[in-house]
């Protein structure tokens, strides 16, 4: 509590947040406000009328779809490798987690496209899947896959460092009480990590909510069954259909604004616990 | 009001429900189509890719007038699947397999990348009426209102400080169209040499400010305001009143060239019950009010006596054809390889 005081008194504590803000307005909160200002240009009933089309709730509704199944795939499979990589020594152990963070960096067109030169007609598992008539690209499980790559790094993330600061003693103490690995994941591990799960769960949501690059390469942007939220966004901006592009894209900031207002909740909330214990 | 309410557990009690609420709600909203009561019959579907400008003409006209013939006829609902960008982004997107039934390509020269890539087995293409060319509109020059830079032919473009925006000819069929009208403007002067479509070209490209990845991206950079000049097609300077965006003023140069859209089936995605369905679609589309809907929407009909039918079209006192060049091939080869890939942009780019 103390801390904010040490600013000083009335306006003069105002001064920082009122130079980010200012900083702020011109790279990142007037574009968002024009999102807003477009999608609601013609009015209320214009903006729901942009947003009950077709094609755009279907498209609401698939990138929901899949961010779900993106967090659900990531919750268990970034857990497992954050927990590999936390908890097991072996040689090498420091490079995998170096390439498993590499989706941050590399342009998720890259992805897409070796993706699709991957799993592709003319890729190594496309020409053994393509006899058997199996073309996964394109298809709702390209977009699935592309997410879980992009963004499996915020899961091992969320949940590395708190495995990493978990102390060995209490895992130690429980196999010298005899409990067995898998009762010492499941009670003393497991409880551990929850807070990481749900907040790298959350992360891997948003992020995939907002997928541009990568789904843009493997989906096939086919409207009514491949096309999601973001991509539906930019085909309507091409074709002039500004106000209905903001207003899909006003309801996907709007999600995103309540995804991170939890995250943000839940990670204030937990590191008040850990000062109070 | 008890007050307990208002206790600090019980307001986080109330929060962790009402989000709760909120997220389950989501969650049947989100899976309801899927869901068994949700699940409305799936009408039949016909999947098409197409290059970027005609799909408003497509999506918006012409496939829901077949879709009400289909239902009249047949009793059956098709929904239709489609996609689209820049033609040659289309091509792409075929060749690494795309499920698309039918491909309507900007440029021939996409459908003779099809077959190289062994996508589709021939020039299948040419068996169809006018030997797979849907429609045709030719290249205009769209300026701001007022025209304030004084533009009447491509050779204006050429003048300095004129600003164009010009779609990409390695993913846009607009732009092979738009070199092709650029290089052949300065040809159909009495006494001109190749060196004169060369120097015309190299004067518009060195004042190229922006380059799109299809037609359509280019008009939304123009509609953005950027840029004083835009080179698309005369059917998207026409549909100017569906778009959003300021006003603009159509150039008709004195001569320029006539693209020529061309529709591709990918047998090999055709299963044998969608062949009627195809078939039926194709034949709509070259049917007399198929073409009808076509001049409507500002394409000229290669039924040409159904020209008439729209009096925005302004008149071209040269027309070209990409078979004056001596077709596709030929004019790929020595206009856009040889000239304008080997010479013109090598000599921007020193």
């Amino acid at each position: 509590m103390n801390s904010e005081l040490t600013y000083g008194k009335g306006m003069s504590r105002l001064l920082p947040a009122g130079f980010l803000v200012l900083v702020m307005l011109p790279l990142l909160l007037l574009p968002l406000a024009s999102v807003f200002i477009y999608a609601l240009k013609g009015g209320l009933g214009d903006f729901a009328a942009a947003l009950i089309t077709k094609d755009a709730l279907f498209a609401l509704r698939f990138s929901l779809l899949i961010a779900l199944a993106t967090a659900a795939v990531n919750t268990v499979l970034g857990a497992y490798a954050a927990y590999v990589l936390s908890k097991t020594r072996f040689p090498g152990r420091e490079q995998l987690g170096i390439v498993l963070n590499l989706p941050v960096a590399i342009p998720n067109v890259v992805v897409g496209t070796s993706l699709l030169l991957l799993w592709g007609p003319i890729g190594l598992f496309g020409e053994l899947l393509a006899p058997l008539g199996i073309q996964p690209m394109f298809t709702p499980i390209a977009v699935l896959l592309a997410h879980i790559f992009v963004t499996l790094p915020y899961m091992v993330g969320a949940v590395r460092p708190v495995l990493d600061d978990l102390e060995t003693s209490y895992e130690e103490a429980a196999y010298t009480l005899g409990a067995s690995r898998w009762q010492t994941f499941l009670h003393v591990v497991f409880p551990a990590m929850r807070g990481g799960l749900i907040t790298g769960a959350l992360l891997t949501f948003a992020h995939s909510l907002g997928e541009f690059g990568a789904t843009v390469m493997v989906s096939g942007n086919l409207r009514l069954r491949t096309q999601t939220a973001p991509l539906y966004i930019y085909t309507q901006f091409e074709s002039g259909n500004i106000a209905t592009a903001n207003a899909v894209a006003a309801v996907l900031a709007i999600l995103s604004f309540l995804l991170f207002s939890i995250i943000i909740g839940m990670a204030s909330r937990s590191r008040a616990r850990r000062a109070r214990s | 009001m008890p007050p307990f309410l208002f206790s600090h557990r019980s307001r986080r009690f109330l929060a962790v429900s009402v989000a709760a609420c909120l997220g389950a709600a989501v969650l049947i909203w989100t899976l309801w189509p899927w869901l068994p009561m949700g699940k409305d019959s799936r009408p039949r579907t016909l999947v098409l890719y197409g290059f970027s400008i005609l799909e408003p003409t497509i999506t918006k006209t012409l496939f829901p007038a077949f879709r009400e013939k289909w239902r009249a006829e047949t009793g059956e609902d098709v929904e239709l699947i489609s996609s689209f960008a820049g033609s040659g982004t289309v091509t792409n997107q075929l060749i690494m397999g795309v499920p698309a039934e039918i491909a309507i390509f900007s440029t021939e020269l996409d459908a003779r990348r099809l077959l190289e890539a062994g996508v589709v087995s021939g020039e299948t293409w040419k068996r169809l009426p006018h030997g797979g060319v849907i429609n045709r509109t030719p290249f205009v020059i769209v300026t701001r209102p007022g025209n304030p830079k004084g533009i009447h032919d491509f050779s204006d473009l050429t003048k300095p400080g004129v600003g164009i925006i010009h779609p990409d000819p390695l993913t846009s069929g607009a732009a092979n169209w738009s070199i092709l009208a650029e290089y052949g403007a300065a040809m159909t002067r009495p006494g001109a040499t190749p060196a004169d479509g060369q120097a015309l070209l190299l004067g518009i490209w060195r004042n190229v400010v922006s380059l799109a990845g299809s037609g359509r991206a280019a008009r939304t950079q123009f509609d953005s305001g950027f840029g004083d000049v835009l080179i698309t097609y005369e059917q998207d300077g026409l549909a100017q009143g569906s778009r959003e965006g300021p006003a603009h003023e159509l150039i008709y140069p004195r001569s320029t060239i006539m693209s020529e859209h061309t529709l591709v089936v990918i047998d090999r995605n055709i299963t044998g019950e969608q062949q009627a369905l195809i078939q039926a679609f194709i034949d709509f589309i070259w049917s007399e009010e198929g073409q009808r809907l076509f001049v409507a929407c500002g394409f000229r009909s290669v039924n040409v006596s159904l020209n008439g039918y729209n009096p925005e079209f302004g008149e071209i006192q040269v027309p070209l054809l990409v078979s004056d060049f001596g077709g596709w091939n030929r004019a790929k080869q020595e206009i856009i390889d040889e000239v304008w890939k080997n010479k013109v942009l090598k000599e921007i780019n020193r």
